[in-house]
C-alpha cells in the first residue's frame, strides 16, 4: 500500500487532495479485511490448489504435480469438455435471447399504454425469486407424468407431446434449464433497458420523424445509439450472471441425465466437494476465474477510462 | 460499471400513462396491448400452476390435467410442508442471517466507499478496480478454499460462519454503487464542514450518509432479497440440516419428499412469500436499485 502523500502546499487544493492513505485507512480497513479474508485469499488458495494434488481432508497431504491438473482436465475429463461446452452455450444463448425478448418488452412497456405499471412489476416478479425455488417450480412444470407437457398431451390426445422427458432427454434438457432461465431473468433485463430508453431524447424523435424517418428508422438510428452504454452494463452482467450459472442447474438436473447438463462451476464444486479431488476441481475453477477475467478487466478498464472524460 | 447515481425521484415502474385518445394509431396501441397480455398471461402461468397444484390434494394431481382449477382447495399441503420442512426454524435462520449481513455489510461497505470517494490518497483508483473486480468473479471460484478456511475456524454450520463470507463477497457491488453515489454529493459541502472544524468521521456520519438514504435503502432491500435467496456458498458451508437456510430447504425439501407434489409446492411458495412481499412493498427500490447499477449520473 502506498505512503501518505504529502504534496507541497497548494494553495488552491482543498484539504480533501492533501490528505492521505493513512487517513483513509480506518474507514477502509473492515471491508479490506473482510474482502482479502473471504474472497481474495480462497480465490488465490483455488489457484495454487490446482497444482497439487489433495483430498481435501485436514492431514492429508498436499502433492504438488505443477500442471498435472490441467492435463487432466483437457486431456482425460471428457466432462470437463461437456461442461465447458454448456457454459459457453448457455453463455451465448443469454446473450441473445433473453436479451432480445428484454429489450422488446421495453420498448414495447416504454410507451404509454393502459396497465403498463402492472405489466412491468408482473414481467419483473421472478426475477426477485431465488433462483433454486425457480428451478424446483420449473422441475415441476417439467414432471413428466403430471407436468404441462404430459397434461396438454393427454387433453388433446397428443401421445408425442406426453412422452418428451423434458429434463431426462440429453438432447434437449440443457435447453428445458435454459427456458427457466430465460423466464427469469427477462425481467431484471428489461428493468436496465427501460431505465436506459428514458436518456433518449424526445427531440430527437420528433427530429428523425419530421425528417420522414419510419418507425424501424427511428429505433434503429435514434433510440438503439441512445440505449449503447446500457446495452454495454446488461451485456456485461449477462455474461457475469450465466458464466456462473449454477443454481438452476443444481435444481432441476444436478448435472444429469448422464452429465450432460454440466456446467462449468458446478462441475468444479462436485470434482473439489464431492469426489474429494481438490486439485482438479480448483484447476477447473482457474480456468472459470481465467475466463471471466479475460473478459471483465478490459471492461473495467474501459469504464474507468469512460469516467475521466 | 460506470459511475451511478440512484434516481429515485423518478420510479418507472410507478409513472403514469397517459389517456387513450382518439386517433387511429391507436389501433396499433390496441394490438400491442393485446400481444404484451397474451405475453404476461404466458409469463404467469408457471407460477399459476405450482398455486394450483398447492392446493390440490395426492388425487386430484395425480387425476387432473396441472393447468386445471382446483375445484376443492386445501390448505393441507401447506400445513404438511410447514411441519416436515421445518419451515419456522429455516425461515428463522435466514431471516436472522439476511438481517445481520445486510446492515453490517452495508456499513462496511458505505465507509469503505466514503474513503475512496472521499479521501484523495494514492493508487485509490486501483484499489476501487480491484474491489470493483470482486463483484464479477463467480463465487464457485474461490468456493472450496472458502470450506476449508470456516472449517478451519470451526464455523461451519453457523450463522456467523456464513455471515462472515456473503460480507466479503457483497462488499464488492455495494462499495462500487455507494462509491459512485457519493461522488455525487458536492465536495463544497465537505470544505465548508471543514471549515466548522468536523472530521472526517462526522463528514461521514452527518454529511455524506443522510444525503444517501435512497441508495442505501435500494441496497439494503436488494441486498436483503440476495441474501435471503443465497444458495452456492450456503449449499457448502451449512451442511447439518438445522443450520439451512430457505434455499436449502426447498431443495432438500425436494429431495427428501421426491414425489409430495402438493407439499413441495407449497413449501416453494411459502419460501417465496417473504421475498414477494418485499418486491410488492418496496418496488421502486427495485428500479432505483437497477438504475443506481448502470446509469451514468
Amino acid at each position: 500500500m502506498s505512503v501518505p502523500t504529502r504534496a507541497p502546499a497548494a494553495p488552491r487544493r482543498s484539504w480533501v487532495l492533501r490528505s492521505g492513505f493513512l487517513r483513509a485507512l480506518p474507514f477502509l480497513a473492515p471491508a479490506i479485511v473482510a474482502y482479502v479474508v473471504f474472497v481474495l485469499a480462497p480465490m488465490a488458495e483455488s489457484v495454487r490448489l490446482s497444482f497439487f494434488e489433495w483430498t481435501g481432508f485436514v492431514g492429508t497431504p498436499q502433492v504438488f504435480v505443477g500442471f498435472e491438473n490441467y492435463v487432466r482436465i483437457f486431456t482425460q475429463d471428457p466432462v470437463f469438455w461437456t461442461a465447458f461446452r454448456n457454459t459457453l452455450i448457455w453463455v451465448v444463448l443469454s446473450l441473445v435471447i433473453p436479451l432480445t425478448i428484454s429489450l422488446l418488452l421495453a420498448v414495447a412497456l416504454n410507451r404509454p399504454l393502459f396497465g403498463r405499471n402492472v405489466f412491468r412489476s408482473m414481467f419483473y416478479i421472478p426475477g426477485v425469486l431465488a433462483s433454486i425455488a425457480v428451478a424446483n417450480m420449473w422441475r415441476w412444470i417439467y414432471n413428466p407424468n403430471y407436468g404441462i407437457g404430459a397434461s396438454l398431451g393427454k387433453a388433446f390426445g397428443l401421445p408425442w407431446l406426453s412422452d418428451i422427458q423434458w429434463l431426462g432427454n440429453q438432447d434437449i434438457a440443457l435447453y428445458s434449464v435454459f427456458v427457466a432461465f430465460i423466464w427469469q431473468s427477462v425481467g431484471t433485463n428489461m428493468v436496465l433497458f427501460l431505465a436506459g430508453l428514458q436518456a433518449v431524447q424526445k427531440e430527437h424523435l420528433e427530429a428523425a420523424k419530421i425528417d420522414g424517418a419510419n418507425a424501424w428508422q427511428v429505433f434503429r438510428n435514434v433510440t438503439l445509439p441512445a440505449l449503447r452504454p446500457m446495452t454495454v452494463v446488461v451485456t456485461v452482467l449477462t455474461f457475469i450472471g450465466s458464466i456462473k450459472v449454477f443454481d438452476l442447474v443444481v435444481g432441476m438436473t444436478g448435472g444429469g441425465p448422464a452429465q450432460q447438463t454440466q456446467v462449468l462451476a458446478l462441475w468444479s464444486y462436485q470434482q473439489s466437494l464431492g469426489n474429494h479431488q481438490y486439485g482438479m476441481g480448483n484447476a477447473i475453477a482457474t480456468v472459470l476465474l481465467i475466463v471471466t477475467l479475460i473478459i471483465v478487466v478490459p471492461y473495467l478498464i474501459w469504464t474507468a477510462r469512460q469516467e475521466d472524460k | 460499471m460506470t459511475s451511478a447515481s440512484v434516481d429515485t425521484s423518478r420510479p418507472i415502474l410507478t409513472r403514469r400513462a397517459p389517456r387513450f385518445g382518439s386517433r387511429p394509431r391507436d389501433y396499433i396501441r390496441i394490438g400491442l396491448w393485446i400481444s404484451l397480455f397474451v405475453s404476461l398471461v404466458i409469463w404467469t402461468l408457471p407460477l399459476v400452476f405450482i398455486i394450483f397444484t398447492s392446493l390440490k390434494s395426492e388425487p386430484d394431481i395425480v387425476g387432473s390435467p396441472v393447468f386445471s382449477l382446483p375445484l376443492h382447495p386445501d390448505l393441507g399441503n401447506f400445513a404438511q410442508a410447514i411441519q416436515d420442512g421445518n419451515l419456522f426454524q429455516v425461515g428463522t435462520n435466514s431471516l436472522v442471517i439476511a438481517l445481520v449481513k445486510v446492515p453490517v455489510g452495508l456499513a462496511i461497505s458505505a465507509a469503505a466507499a466514503f474513503a475512496l470517494a472521499r479521501i484523495r490518497f494514492r493508487r485509490s483508483r486501483i484499489l476501487l478496480g480491484v474491489i470493483a473486480l470482486g463483484a464479477m468473479v463467480p463465487i464457485q471460484v474461490a468456493i472450496a478454499p472458502l470450506f476449508q478456511i470456516i472449517n478451519n475456524a470451526g464455523l461451519l454450520n453457523t450463522h456467523i460462519g456464513v455471515i462472515l463470507p456473503y460480507i466479503g463477497f457483497g462488499l464488492p457491488y455495494q462499495t462500487f454503487i455507494l462509491y459512485g453515489f457519493f461522488r455525487q454529493i458536492p465536495a463544497e459541502l465537505d470544505e465548508s464542514a471543514r471549515m466548522d472544524g468536523a472530521s472526517y468521521w462526522r463528514l461521514f456520519w452527518q454529511i455524506v450518509l443522510p444525503l444517501s438514504g435512497p441508495a442505501l435503502a435500494a441496497l439494503f432491500i436488494l441486498d436483503f432479497v440476495a441474501t435471503w435467496n443465497e444458495y452456492g456458498m450456503a449449499l457448502v458451508l451449512l451442511q447439518s440440516q438445522d443450520s439451512w437456510t430457505i434455499p436449502l430447504a426447498i431443495q432438500g425439501f425436494q429431495s427428501q419428499y421426491t414425489s409430495s407434489y402438493g407439499p413441495i409446492n407449497a413449501f416453494t411458495i411459502m419460501s417465496v412469500l417473504p421475498v414477494l412481499i418485499v418486491y410488492l412493498l418496496f418496488q421502486r427500490y427495485f428500479v432505483s436499485g437497477a438504475f443506481a447499477g448502470a446509469v451514468k449520473g
